[in-house]
Parts: structure tokens; sequence; C-alpha cells
């Protein structure tokens, strides 16, 4: 390993994995008992690759995640009542109700607000990035993009623009097997995905997207390309989205064997049983931080329960600017 | 066709009949001219035939010429309506690609592949009445440059923002797969183009679903005045072409012979079933952006080292080498052309200009749109 963590980071790395993981259940409990407004869009096995490169990010970097990257958002510091407050379109949550799922975002955080128009991000980082090289900051842009926003004229337009600009720009391609329901196969003929890197001129790396080491050292790269001047780094990482494309779709499409080996590679099973080998979390340090994630969870769910629902004449207010 | 419009499509097409005659065909040996050239690539498995090499150069010359009346004496003339863009030093591309298509095929040009139109059959007299916005040309009058096509000739019209012909070029290519009869489609672009989304979305559907399509980027250093180092970030644009799953190709755009040999090959996989190839040509445009720019941002070197490369002298230095052709049958082909380009130039200045009243007919398509009624005729 390029970078030596500390045990406390490897306990990070597992705490926002987990809290991932149950935010994604409490989401999908909350939905069931009818308390979600809109759909429910799960990171259930994908979780490592958003906290593995939000968690590698420093203070002044941006990023722009998707709708299953909650975890990067959750690294960045926002706590879970947000999600939660979100979903359910309550007055007190970062949009006040006037958007569900995790369209939001904060720029003393670094983190642009999702855009439902997949590949979009890809120039607005960018931009972030063209700003940094402008005003002589230390600074880069990351974002994902799934397989299929692959096919988008902004990923293209984004990433070939940084290329030639040489920006501090992290694409992350998440190839998670399916845009919603079309396989990747039926998405472009070249499957591997890293090979557009060669196609704009910049730094490409194939990694392993269900192993949240692996997602931090290429993200550390990556932005050290991105400091050093020597442009942007895409990155495939290959992982499965173990659920439908979103609470309402049951995935029918989705071959189970494909699910049934996925299942083995689960990111957090697999990093708890490393971090258990390499005696770098012992049950009892577990233990304090299911206590940490208990408390957490409930607590915010209290709270986004209690809080009441935008009052209807405030709804146009802060649409337009 | 209605009787009324007949003169602007009976009069007979510049292609082959007229040129035909054998005026020009092999004669004497002839000493190849003097000076600098790059030598033309002349390798490859199916070379043109004699027949075919001596078209090329016709329409090589021909589209010279024809850019040269219009770029340099109409335009200057003020009697364009509008700007006026030319392919000057990038003839090669269409022609060479062109050539080679079949009735079914369908080629969708850019604005500086006037060839393309010529070879397709539409006549110089049509061109011109377009330059010239008069009302019997094929826009009659609405418009200038290649904004023009014919469905049944298999010419689609440049549109302007550039790079959306290439979904529409994967449109005409599905259909052609879903019919199954061989025939493929040809898309030119620029690489200023290449930075465009629909490039981009086009090239990468036409590799997932195999397409019969062939994208032709016609490199010609400059999208208006930015530089390629400027445009991309890699070498070659050929390497996107594995990128998307298809062969990628660059090649000396300037070298009709190259291009015919990359098209040929790239038609032969498409025709098959094989689906897409993309094929970078390299080349230079020896003008501004349009007749109203100076390009004073262009290194003058860069025009004199491309000038050594010019796709008509060298494959007219190769017929002659070749023993295809003679200086005499030179001069006939040229005094041919000339006496073209004196007819349809005086023609379309004869024609009247459309009539006030009739402006926004074929505008909007309506059920008894002139369009439409060209679509369905006989």
């Amino acid at each position: 390993m390029a970078e030596k963590l500390t045990r406390a980071q490897y306990h990070d790395l597992y705490y926002y994995l987990r809290l991932n993981r149950r935010v994604d259940e409490q989401l999908t409990s909350l939905y069931r008992q009818g308390k979600v407004v809109g759909g429910v869009y799960s990171s259930l096995g994908q979780e490592a690759t958003a906290v593995g490169s939000a968690y590698a990010l420093g203070p002044d970097d941006f990023l722009g995640g998707m709708i299953r990257d909650v975890g990067a958002m959750l690294v960045r510091g926002f706590p879970p009542r947000d999600v939660f407050l979100q979903y359910m379109a309550r007055r007190d949550g970062p949009t006040g109700g006037r958007d569900a799922n995790n369209h939001f975002g904060d720029l003393k955080r670094g983190v642009m607000a999702p855009v439902s128009m997949l590949g979009e991000l890809v120039p607005l980082l960018a931009g972030v990035g063209l700003a940094a090289r402008i005003r002589r900051e230390r600074r880069v842009g990351l974002t994902y993009v799934g397989d299929g926003a692959t096919s988008t004229t902004p990923f293209h337009e984004g990433l070939n623009f940084a290329a030639v600009l040489k920006l501090p720009l992290i694409v992350i391609v998440e190839n998670n097997g399916w845009a919603y329901s079309t396989p990747v196969e039926r998405q472009m003929a070249n499957t591997k995905i890293v090979d557009r890197a060669r196609a704009y001129g910049i730094a490409g790396e194939a990694i392993d997207g269900n192993d949240v080491l692996e997602v931090y050292e290429a993200t550390r790269r990556a932005m050290q390309r991105g400091y050093n001047g020597d442009g942007p780094t895409l990155i495939e990482a290959e992982t499965m989205r173990m659920k439908g494309h979103a609470e309402h779709d049951d995935a029918r499409y989705v071959p189970k064997e494909m699910l049934e080996t996925w299942r083995e590679r689960d990111p957090i099973v697999n990093y708890e049983k490393f971090l258990t080998k390499e005696k770098l979390l012992t049950s009892d340090e577990k233990a304090v931080i299911e206590a940490r994630l208990d408390k957490v969870i409930r607590e915010d769910v209290e709270f986004a329960e209690r809080s009441p629902f935008p009052a209807p004449e405030e709804a146009a207010q802060p649409v337009w600017a | 066709m209605k009787a009324s419009k007949d003169k602007r499509t009976t009069e007979k097409p510049l292609t082959g009949a007229r040129r035909n005659g054998g005026s020009f065909n092999p004669g004497s040996i002839a000493r190849p001219p003097d000076g600098p050239m790059t030598p033309l690539s002349n390798r490859g498995t199916a070379q043109p035939d004699s027949r075919t090499l001596e078209r090329m150069l016709y329409y090589l010359k021909l589209t010279r010429e024809a850019e040269y009346r219009i770029e340099r004496v109409l335009y200057r003339q003020g009697k364009i309506v509008g700007g006026v863009y030319v392919g000057r030093g990038q003839e090669a591309m269409a022609v060479g690609a062109t050539i080679q298509l079949r009735e079914g095929d369908v080629t969708f040009p850019s604005h500086r592949d006037f060839a393309a139109w010529l070879i397709r059959g539409f006549t110089l007299r049509q061109i011109f009445l377009n330059w010239l916005g008069r009302g019997d040309g094929p826009s009659r009058g609405r418009e200038n440059t290649g904004h023009f096509g014919d469905v049944k000739r298999g010419l689609i019209p440049i549109i302007s923002p550039l790079g959306d012909t290439c979904p529409l070029a994967c449109g005409t290519a599905l259909v052609q797969k879903q019919r199954g009869q061989g025939h493929v489609t040809l898309v030119h672009f620029g690489e200023g183009t290449t930075s465009r989304g629909d490039v981009h979305e086009a090239m990468n559907m036409a590799a997932v679903w195999k397409l019969p399509v062939i994208f032709i980027c016609n490199n010609n250093a400059y999208a208006y005045s930015t530089p390629t180092e400027r445009q991309y970030a890699v070498k070659d644009l050929s390497v996107r072409g594995p990128a998307y799953g298809m062969p990628g190709v660059t090649i000396d755009g300037n070298d009709v012979l190259a291009v015919y040999e990359a098209v040929r090959r790239a038609i032969a996989r498409a025709r098959v079933g094989n689906g897409p190839t993309f094929i970078e040509c390299k080349t230079f445009r020896m003008t501004g952006h349009s007749a109203h720019d100076g390009a004073e941002y262009v290194p003058k070197r860069q025009f004199e080292v491309w000038a050594q490369k010019d796709p008509v002298a060298r494959l007219e230095k190769l017929l002659f080498a070749k023993k295809l052709l003679t200086p005499k049958a030179v001069r006939e082909m040229e005094e041919a052309i000339a006496e073209a380009l004196d007819d349809a130039a005086a023609f379309a200045e004869s024609s009247a200009l459309p009539e006030g009243a009739e402006a926004t007919e074929g505008v909007y398509c309506g059920p008894k749109c002139w369009w439409q009624s060209r679509l369905h005729d006989d």
C-alpha cells in the first residue's frame, strides 16, 4: 500500500461503510412504511466506491455524486438526518421538502448537489478544476458516473474539455452492471470502460470498486495527478447494484446467479474480514462502532419524523433564485 | 416531379456521360511535373481501376475550380448571399469516399465536401443556383451552402450545428441494416466536431448495434481558429475507434488513394454486418474558415508545408507517372471543367431570385408542401 492508514482511519472507513448501509436499510423500511415521498435509490453493494473515494479527498477538494453515492456525502459530513429529512420531504431538510433523495449539496463541505440528468456533473466538476487552476488553489474535483452515463454527451464533452486543459478532475465510473435494466453489453461494444481514458489522452485505472482500500488508493493517485498538473483520471470501479434501479423495481431482469456471485464480493463483509484478519478491529471496537451507529440512526430518524412538512405557501420561494 | 420543376433535375449531371466521351483518355506518355511532392501511398489490395482514377482526378479538379469560382469570384463580386465555406486542400476525402458508393448507400457530407454533391448526381447548375440564392435552386433561395440534399440520391443535407448528422447517419444505417440489402452510410465531420456529444453518442450507438456506418473525420487542423492541440489531448483521434469497440485508422487525407482504400475496407466490413469504422483523415484547410476569414491565426509556414501535399497535384502526378493520362488529356479535362463552370455560373446568374410571396412555402412541412411532393412523386 502506498500510504499507510492509521488504525483510526481504518475504523473511519468501516464506520462510514456501515453508516451508508444502515442509512440504506433505514430508508427501505421508511419507504415500506409509506413515509418516503418518491422513490428510494439504494447504494446496496456499492458503498465502497463512494466511501473510499470521498474519504481519500482533502478538505479543500470537491465532489459531486450520484443518487447512490450517499456514502460520499456522509463522509463529507452531512448527518444521516439530512438524508432522512430529504427522503421524507420535511421542512427541516436541506431543500426544505422541495426535493427528495440526496439532491442537495453544500459548497462549504465541497459537495455539489447531484444532478438527476446523469453525466452532467462531469463538466461541472471540470469547472471546479478550472476554477482551482485559475485561482491557483490546490484542489481536485471528483465525480461519479454510472456505466450508462458514459454514453451521454456531457460525459464526453466534459472529459475531453478537462483532458485538453489538463484539469484536476477525477471521474469514477461506477460500473454496476446495469443502467436501470440495460446491461453493460447493450450499453457499449467495448465493455472495458477504462479504455476510454486512452481516447481522451488521460490516465485510466480499472479497479475493484468493492474493495474500499483499492478505491481509496486509486483516488489518492488520481488526486496527486490532479495536484501535479498531470490532468484528469478516469477510474473504472467494477461493482454491482444489488437491488433494483429503485425500491419499486424488483430487477427481475438481473440473472439470479449474477447477484449470488456478487453477494460473495460484499464490500463491507470483505472489509470486515480483512480488518479482523489483520487484527485492525477487535470485537470490542466493532461493538463500539455499532453502538454509535445505532444511536445516530435512531436519533436522526426520530428527528426527521418529528420535523413538519413544509408550509404550502413557502413552496415556490427558493425555487427561482 | 412536377413539370414546372423539371429544369432543376433534367439537366444532365456532369458525372460520367459528358466527360466519358474519351476526350481525355490515356494518350501519349507524359513527363510528370517537376517539384517536390509527397508521394501517394500506392499500396493496398484493391486499387481503383484507371477509369476510377481518372474520374477521381476529374472530381478533384472540378471541385477545386468550382469552389474557386464561388469563393474567389462570385463572392468577391458580391453575388453570393451569406458566407462561403469551401474545402480547398481537402477535396480528397469526399472524392475518395463518395466515388465508391452504390445506389442505396447514403452519405452525409460536411460543408467542405463539395464533390459529394457532384458524385451523387447534383449538377453544377443546381449548386450554383443555390449559392446565388435563386428561386430555381434546390432550396429555392431559402439558404445557401450545402443545405440541400435528396433522399433519392442518398445525400442528406448538411446541418449547421455540426455533429448532428452523426446520429442521423446511425438512423439511416439502422434502416439499412434492418432492410438487409448490404447498404452503407458515410458521414463526414471535422475534428472540432469530435468534441461534441452527438458524435460520441452516435459512435457508441453504432458500435453497440453494429451499424453499417463509416465515420470519416476530415481532420483539417483548425476548427474555425481552434488548433487541434486545443481541441483534443490525443495524437491521433483514431484511438477513439477501439475505445468504442470499432476499428480506428488514421490516414493521409490528402492522399485520395489512401482515402479510397480505407473507406473501401470500412465499406466491405459494414456491408457484411461487421459494423462501423472510424477513419481519421489528416488534411489541412487551405483557406479561412469561410470567405470572410483571413485565417491570420494560421502560421504561414503551415500553408507552405501543406501546399506540397496538394491532393489534386498528387493524383495528377501519379496518373502521369502511371501513364494513364497525358498533359493534353488533362488540358481537355480542364477546358471541359471551365466550360461547365461558365455555363453553370451564367445559368444561375440569369435565373430569378425567389418571389417574396413564396418565402414561407416549404419552410414548414404540411401535407401539400414541396418536400412532401418531392418524396412521394415518381
